[in-house]
């Protein structure tokens, strides 16, 4: 398994991390890897690409926004040149894509683990609310919105503070109605209709990474509690907890929707009653999934594991009270990087020859 | 002295005590710290101790009155409850 070639995409760990750069950092902490970790990036500045050590070649792809085709005539291209084995897409925007091109890239012998169309709709922030309402799980009251009289009606039945949300990314809390229409402007602009606006509920943020495998048999979960927050909301920093009582939520939630591959359910612990409320189903790792790995269960290597066909048992409770701190730093490159990945699309990392900087 | 009435937790499964008083609760993720008295008197409830004989040995090792000590005691537990550690 280990002589496997991996390429993993998600590869910008800025403000808002993808979670590419930790998925090859699990993938390599289980000791030295024989195949080649092969990073995809969509521009020449995603920062993981500079993480020396970490890939051993790097190739630029288009953005899912240029269509499927493109994006398939790229991957088979570089295929053609270093062979791909198994691929793990990161971001939720280029689900779709990989799902719509998946039996080319079976065909080319291309392997992925991805949920199928009814469980990634399920989970979308449109429909969720209409998820948890039909089997009993505790979920923000929710109002999907196309125009401003959304806004005033989500207003007149919540109260204030409410939770304006894109449909893929972004999430801002509005304390007034001005704020909400700014708010709803802004995310439709970048991400489009419809706006999701929840009420705002006061709490512990906790999240829990899953892997399902290709039956939807819950084969992994590592339970997490945000110890600090970004501006954005993203957690810089948690530890892993043993609450049974989640556990058990998450198993419900991912039984119901019938999901293969990762995803990351997030809660609230309502300060209230003291119950979890889903707040989001992402449909991938999260950028904090090196915890995972951190914590004995690791995710993204069992991923593979299971990708590359092996009979892969359910894992043991993670192990509880480690923590991870998320660390900004900056990476000292050569030019040739910049050259190579601007003028050919890609990377490839002599790591017996590295430069001296 | 009436005993105390805590929710049933599993002191060696649910938490890490630190000999410094750090307490980290493995269900909800939450670390406290403790002070002398209150780490005192948490690994006396572990050790499934009744009140009497809690207030007794605070009133020992910290050489103060019985009265001191269950106010201490009972000021204790109402802010662990508070805290959901209890």
């Amino acid at each position: 398994m280990k002589n496997l070639n991996v390429a993993i995409t998600g590869l910008h760990a800025a403000d808002s991390p993808a979670p590419g750069v930790p998925v090859a950092r699990s993938i390599l902490h289980e000791g030295k890897w024989e195949g080649k970790i092969i990073g995809l990036g969509y521009d020449s500045f995603d920062t993981g690409i500079y993480d020396k050590g970490l890939f051993d070649e790097i190739y630029l792809i288009p953005y899912p926004s240029e269509g499927e085709f493109n994006v398939l005539a790229r991957i088979r291209q570089i295929h053609q040149k270093t062979k791909i084995d198994v691929l793990i897409p990161t971001l939720d925007a280029e689900l779709n894509s990989f799902m719509r091109i998946r039996p080319e890239l079976e065909e080319m012998g291309i392997k992925v683990l991805l949920p199928n169309d009814s469980s990634l709709k399920m989970r979308s922030k449109a429909v969720l609310s209409n998820f948890c309402e039909k089997y009993d799980i505790p979920f923000p009251r929710t109002k999907v919105i196309f125009d401003y009289a959304g806004i005033s009606q989500a207003i007149e039945d919540f109260g204030f503070p409410i939770v304006v949300k894109g449909s893929f990314y972004d999430a801002y809390i509005a304390y007034s109605y001005n704020e909400a229409v700014i708010y709803f402007n802004k995310i439709s602009s970048v991400w489009g209709l419809p706006i999701v606006v929840q009420e705002m509920i006061k709490g512990e943020e906790y999240d829990v990474c899953c892997l399902s495998d290709f039956h939807g048999k819950v084969i992994g979960k590592v339970p997490m509690r945000k110890l600090r927050l970004t501006p954005k909301g993203k957690a810089w920093a948690g530890v892993t907890i043993l609450d049974k009582e989640l556990l058990e939520l998450s198993d419900k939630i991912l039984e119901r929707i019938h999901w293969n591959g990762p995803c990351e359910l997030e809660f609230l612990k309502n300060e209230k009653n003291g119950k979890y409320y889903l707040i989001e189903i992402n449909p991938r790792f999260p950028a904090w999934i090196y915890l995972s790995a951190g914590a004995g269960t690791n995710l993204p290597y069992t991923a593979v594991r299971i990708i590359s066909g092996e009979h892969v048992e359910p894992l043991a409770p993670c192990k509880s009270g480690v923590i991870f701190v998320r660390h900004a730093t900056d990476m000292i490159c050569p030019l040739d990087y910049l050259e190579s990945l601007t003028t050919k699309g890609e990377l490839i990392f002599n790591k017996s020859e590295e430069k001296e900087l | 002295m009436e005993n105390y009435e805590i929710n049933q937790r599993n002191f060696e499964e649910e938490f890490t005590i630190s000999p410094n008083g750090f307490l980290f609760d493995h269900v909800s993720g939450l670390t406290y710290t403790l002070n002398k008295t209150g780490l005192f008197i948490l690994r006396r409830i572990g050790e499934k101790k009744n009140a009497s004989e809690i207030v007794m040995e605070i009133t020992e090792k910290f050489e103060v009155s019985q009265e001191r000590a269950n106010v201490d005691f009972q000021e204790f537990l109402v802010q662990a409850k508070e805290f959901g550690v209890l």
